[in-house]
């Protein structure tokens, strides 16, 4: 298994600890899949995930989940108010065009939202940015500027720091250290390599 | 939907070929006893056309029920004989190992209640009268077309449907047998398709129709068989034929180039583009194929389908499904567009339904769901195919 795949499996856990058996789950940038493939089997969700490209969504079509091509945002307004259990927006929250729109717009058609994000004040991106003096590049981000997404990086401290802002309820914190699997006991803008939020309205 | 989507036979024929099903042959069936139409008009018995491949299962759950759009038929796959010119309308995406596999599936079509290709219609004769119905054949809803066909599979022994499948009109008719049939309907596949026809999309029907009623051959229905408004029926389809296309296709088929005969500037109301001799094309032979009373009737039909109107919303209307959904939409497609596809979608999960939307990037308009395409194809074989007890892995 490769060191991406397996940073993605831990992923998957974190969330599926958080998710509630039976829910509603609704898996924004859902991707192939993967994610609400493992929720279904491991928690018996029922899961609609939402995505851009038509071939991730005939992915998950594939695999017997409901996906939906379009819009994350489009797709939320066409939902009544705490449709889904819970909203999960992991290794996502990088590459929105409008975050707090998104993030808002989730807290009304979810009970609860789950955003996961890479920490770019991690010890190492830091020291990369100082000593390389170029873009990130690692196991999940393993391609050059040119040929990557815009993204627009975020560190815990600046999520901390939004959630203060817009009087987001954080219930639950992970801070995962560079292996993405142990807990970060201190310093997590520092020390954590992946970080996942679970939020509600305040 | 047009005919001319799919690639002109191979220079071998193509029905050796052994990629598709082969020669098929067409039967009937009848239904003695009297049909009631929402309408509450009744017809002493009627007759469906109908085309199976590949077999029906010991547990009988395996057949996947195409439907037709406005002029299609019962022949979606398939050649009638080494001579056809061209096989079913959906042969590319119908036959051994392909999207809608014939080696695992017993696929049947059947031509709608009200059309013209061997099925009961406006120009079938009244046992009343021997003469044809006309405009006194009942009105035809696509309840009715569904009611229809279900008989039609109650006969074939069908005791489950493992999917039903269409593009424009055939979606429609998909969504109807998964709401008035959900224990039946197991999947349902709705291309290119709309829950309400906007107030385009029924003009565009009026004024077909107004065509064919304008056309003093028409004579309130009331033409024989070979006769009839054919000039009429001939610009309806012309004009139509424009609503399955998309701008940037036309441009790419057709451009302005000009027929060989027109030479340079010539002054007269011929043909000179070669799209003013494709669509003249269209419409003659069009006129040799279909019915004006069942154009009629059709696309009435498709005019009044309107679930949400019937049901107070489309929730409510979608609310007895049970089945899986697939909806596709193409990004060329102005008749019925994505947008009106998405609407389908997204009424069926808030209704609380299992539904998935994919979009394809196409320039051919509404006719795109016969599209030559891969990626259309492992979407539609993936759906079908999906093993219900699969194997959790973290393949990505």
């Amino acid at each position: 298994m490769s060191r991406l795949i397996e940073k993605r499996t831990v992923d998957m856990q974190v969330i599926g600890e958080w998710v509630e058996p039976q829910s509603r789950v609704l898996d924004l940038g859902c991707g192939r899949g993967e994610l609400m493939d493992y929720l279904v089997q491991a928690k018996q969700v029922s899961a609609t995930g939402v995505d851009l490209d038509f071939d991730r969504i005939s992915a998950c079509v594939r695999r017997g989940l409901s996906a939906y091509q379009g819009d994350m945002t489009s797709f939320m307004r066409a939902f009544p108010d705490r449709t889904f259990d819970r909203v999960i927006c992991s290794r996502t929250a990088q590459e929105l065009d409008d975050p707090a729109g998104v993030i808002f717009e989730a807290l009304r058609v979810g009970s609860a939202v789950t955003v996961g994000f890479v920490n770019h004040g991690f010890w190492k991106n830091r020291l990369g940015a100082l000593f390389r003096g170029r873009k990130v590049r690692n196991a999940v981000y393993t391609t050059a500027w040119h040929e990557s997404r815009p993204a627009n990086p975020l560190t815990i401290a600046d999520f901390e720091d939004f959630c203060a802002e817009k009087s987001i309820r954080v219930g639950r914190r992970a801070h995962l250290l560079g292996d993405w699997r142990t807990p970060c006991p201190f310093l997590p803008n520092l020390f954590a390599g992946y970080a996942l939020y679970d939020l509600a309205l305040a | 939907m047009t005919d001319d989507v799919q690639a002109p036979p191979a220079s071998e024929p193509r029905h050796l070929a052994g990629d598709d099903v082969g020669i098929v042959q067409s039967r009937d069936f009848v239904h003695a006893g009297p049909f009631t139409f929402k309408s509450g008009q009744v017809i002493q018995g009627f007759t469906l056309r109908y085309e199976t491949y590949g077999a029906l299962n010991a547990t009988r759950d395996n057949a996947v029920l195409i439907c037709h759009a406005l002029s299609g038929d019962h022949h979606c796959a398939g050649w009638h004989s080494g001579s056809d010119a061209k096989p079913g309308w959906w042969n590319n995406l119908i036959g051994p190992g392909k999207a809608v596999d014939t080696r695992r599936f017993f696929v049947i079509c059947a031509n709608v209640l009200g059309g013209c290709q061997g099925s009961t219609g406006p120009s079938s004769a009244d046992p009343a009268t021997g003469r044809p119905y006309g405009i006194t054949f009942p009105f035809v809803t696509v309840r009715d077309m569904v009611i229809s066909q279900k008989l039609l599979l109650d006969h074939l022994g069908v005791a489950e449907l493992h999917a039903v499948m269409g593009g424009s009109m055939g979606g429609m008719t998909a969504m109807m047998f998964a709401m008035e049939y959900p224990q039946f309907t197991r999947r349902q596949i709705i291309m290119a398709s709309t829950a309400n026809e906007s107030a385009q999309a029924i003009a565009f029907n009026e004024v077909g129709r107004q065509a064919i009623m304008q056309d003093t051959a028409w004579n309130n229905g009331d033409y024989a068989r070979d006769g009839g408004p054919r000039v009429g029926l001939a610009i309806a389809r012309m004009m139509a034929h424009i609503t399955y296309l998309s701008d940037a296709g036309m441009d790419r088929k057709f451009g302005r180039r000009k027929r060989e005969s027109a030479g340079g500037e010539s002054y007269t109301f011929d043909a000179q583009f070669e799209v003013e001799s494709y669509l003249r094309h269209q419409g003659q032979s069009f006129i040799n194929r279909f019915d004006a009373n069942s154009y009629l009737y059709i696309t009435r039909a498709i005019d009044q389908f309107d679930p949400a109107r019937a049901s107070g919303s489309l929730e409510q209307a979608f609310a007895p499904v049970r089945g899986e959904s697939l909806v596709v939409g193409f990004t060329s497609d102005w008749l019925f567009p994505p947008g009106q596809n998405r609407a389908i979608t997204l009424a069926l999960l808030r209704a609380g339904k299992r539904a998935s939307y994919a979009e394809l990037d196409t320039d051919l308009g509404h006719d795109s769901f016969l599209l030559e395409s891969e990626a259309l194809y492992a979407l539609v074989r993936g759906f079908l195919e999906r093993n219900e007890t699969y194997v959790f892995d973290f393949a990505i």
